[in-house]
């Protein structure tokens, strides 16, 4: 089976108008304007198998948005190859249309003024769907995602997470194989994001649809996704599944240790205590000096622990080295 | 395109228009402020015509204080039945929600002209009545030959949709310019000047009549209004052709505006 997306050596580049200074800079511009360009995606490739949930992360302005357009046919490629679902985007983006669904987190594809069942209605229209197939789907999206209560008001009324389950709701009914995501959880609290992130999960999983979500929230990419491409300045950083990046970019764990002593004093070498309060007690271990279980086993020997956990550095600690330029743990020994 | 295909592809542009309709009336306050502005114009008016027709300073051969109204009132209904597809347009390039559109299976500009011309035949049905309505309490009947209205009816429905082709691609121009208003304004005054909105063509000098009929906006305006006048079985067949002529004229600058902006969209960048 050929990948569901396949870029090599994608390049994008737009050209923008100089700006100009002054009021004669103004006149002359509007008679002889100077453009210059711009390079938003440069000689990115990669490959993504059917059914991956891959995560694209990256700044503002990496050129994540960028490949979302030329993947979605919106935009046309400057240089390199692109298929999506065997198809060219840029010149078959209608028949793409009907195979691929997109949610743009921070707009809207519902009619605000209209309940979301009507939108509904019209997508099954647009997307040429049979009737009665649309209303088994519409069915099984509706309670999946538990909207039944809110797709008869007007969108306008709905809370920003109701709103997002209709947006998702709107985007699978006609079975896409491949869902572009772009900040699917912007502006949500935690708990709305949560739900989100584990429909998104369990949909792909169901539906066996191919996930490229882009993503300032970490939790996102983790929550939902098995493979992270990272972009910056257009150029891509890195490809590898979630876990090798864990297991790549985290030369520390982090122990957190409550005890019924006020302090734990481990002197060990590449422990480092971290600030800490009274009672709790942080520490920094250092992979490559000592192993986690030697640590934990000498807290247990000095003080009656009452609760002990070993976490990994928050995600966002580790994309932001990524983005430094920190190489990779196996690339500095 | 096969007749199947065909099919299939209308529907979904109906189904556009439809939920447009659904929206606009949904939008009650809208449509309110649209009968009241339609009132006051008229009333307006009728007090004016009253004055000037009883110092005998304007003629207009056929036509008294009644036809006027009725003439007005069907101008109006043609122009506030139209709404701002341009600015929907540039909302859209602004706002970068064109993406969200693009991504469809239909096309971006058949989309928004069936959702324009939905708000439109939703406009039409509401304000043809009530503007009727109005009209007839402030000339005190219908005007000498009531069924040259029945011309106006088809007439003002085309000349609006023509309106709707010709606003739409003054929103593509966002495309190129930031903001359309400007563009628009200039076109919404040609229109009202030379498609004689609040005076009859009859009532404009030679030289500015015939500078007129150049342009399509007699055909958008005057053409539908002169059936106050009486039935004119001829007359009405000419501005029918003209706006058939306009539109198809309209619509293919509007596709190929179109083809321009897709490229200036890949180009330049979304």
């Amino acid at each position: 089976m050929p990948p569901a997306i396949e870029l090599e050596n994608l390049r994008k580049v737009f050209r923008v108008r100089g700006r100009a200074h002054g009021i004669s800079g103004s006149v002359r511009a509007l008679f002889a304007p100077t453009t210059r360009e711009v390079v938003a995606v440069d000689d990115v490739s990669f490959a993504i198998e059917p059914g991956e949930r891959v995560a694209f992360v990256g700044p503002n302005g990496a050129g994540k948005s960028t490949t979302l357009k030329v993947l979605s046919g919106i935009l046309q490629p400057s240089a390199g190859r692109v298929r999506v679902l065997a198809l060219e985007p840029g010149r078959e983006r209608t028949k793409l249309a009907f195979r691929i669904g997109a949610v743009f987190g921070q707009r809207s594809q519902l009619w605000s003024h209209l309940p979301a069942a009507d939108t509904f209605d019209l997508l099954a229209r647009i997307y040429e769907l049979a009737p009665a197939d649309y209303r088994q789907r519409r069915a099984e999206l509706v309670a999946s995602f538990e909207i039944a209560e809110v797709i008869e008001k007007p969108v306008r009324q709905l809370s920003l997470g109701e709103r997002m389950r209709c947006e998702l709701v709107a985007s699978l009914l006609h079975r896409p194989e491949i869902l572009f995501l772009d900040e699917p959880t912007i502006g949500l609290d935690v708990v709305a994001k949560a739900t989100i992130r584990d429909l998104l999960r369990e949909r792909g999983r169901r539906d066996g649809c191919t996930l490229l979500l882009t993503s300032h929230d970490t939790g996102d990419m983790e929550g939902v996704c098995e493979r992270v491409l990272v972009i910056h300045r257009g150029r891509l950083l890195l490809d590898r599944p979630i876990e090798a990046l864990r297991k790549s970019f985290i030369p520390m764990k982090r122990i957190s240790v409550v005890t019924e002593e006020a302090e734990v004093h481990v002197g060990l070498p590449g422990v480092r205590r971290l600030p800490s309060r009274p009672h709790r007690t942080e520490l920094e271990v250092d992979l490559a000096l000592i192993g986690v279980d030697r640590v934990v086993a000498a807290i247990v020997a000095g003080a009656r622990v009452l609760d002990l956990s070993v976490e990994d550095p928050p995600m966002e600690e580790i994309v932001t080295a990524i983005y430094r330029g920190a190489a990779p743990v196996e690339g500095r020994k | 395109m096969s007749g199947a295909r065909l099919a299939v592809s209308t529907q979904k542009y109906l189904a556009i228009a439809r939920a447009s309709a659904r929206r606009a009336f949904a939008e009650r306050a809208v449509l309110a402020g649209r009968v009241v502005f339609l009132g006051v114009i008229l009333f307006i008016f009728s007090r004016i015509w009253e004055t000037v027709l009883a110092r005998g300073a304007l003629t207009v051969s056929g036509a008294g204080k009644a036809e006027l109204i009725w003439y007005l009132a069907v101008t109006e209904w043609c122009v506030l039945s139209v709404p701002p597809v341009f600015l929907a347009i540039e909302s859209d390039v602004r706002s970068g929600d064109i993406a969200c559109r693009l991504v469809r299976p239909v096309s971006y500009v058949g989309a928004q002209l069936a959702e324009a011309l939905g708000e439109t035949a939703l406009r039409l049905l509401v304000l043809g009545p009530t503007g009727a309505a109005i009209a007839f309490a402030l000339a005190g009947g219908w005007p000498a030959d009531p069924w040259g209205l029945l011309l106006a009816a088809p007439l003002g429905a085309l000349a609006s949709a023509l309106a709707v082709l010709s606003t739409a691609a003054i929103g593509l121009s966002a495309f190129w310019i930031v903001d359309t208003s400007p563009i628009y304004w200039i076109w919404q005054k040609l229109a009202f000047v030379l498609g004689g909105l609040l005076l009859p063509l009859e009532l404009y000098p030679d030289w500015l009549r015939a500078l007129a009929r150049f342009s399509p906006f007699p055909a958008m305006l005057w053409g539908p209004g002169r059936m106050a006048f009486g039935f004119a079985p001829g007359a009405a067949l000419e501005t029918l052709l003209e706006l058939l002529a306009w539109s198809a004229l309209v619509a293919a600058g509007l596709a190929w505006l179109a083809n321009r902006a897709r490229l200036r969209l890949t180009v330049n960048g979304g």
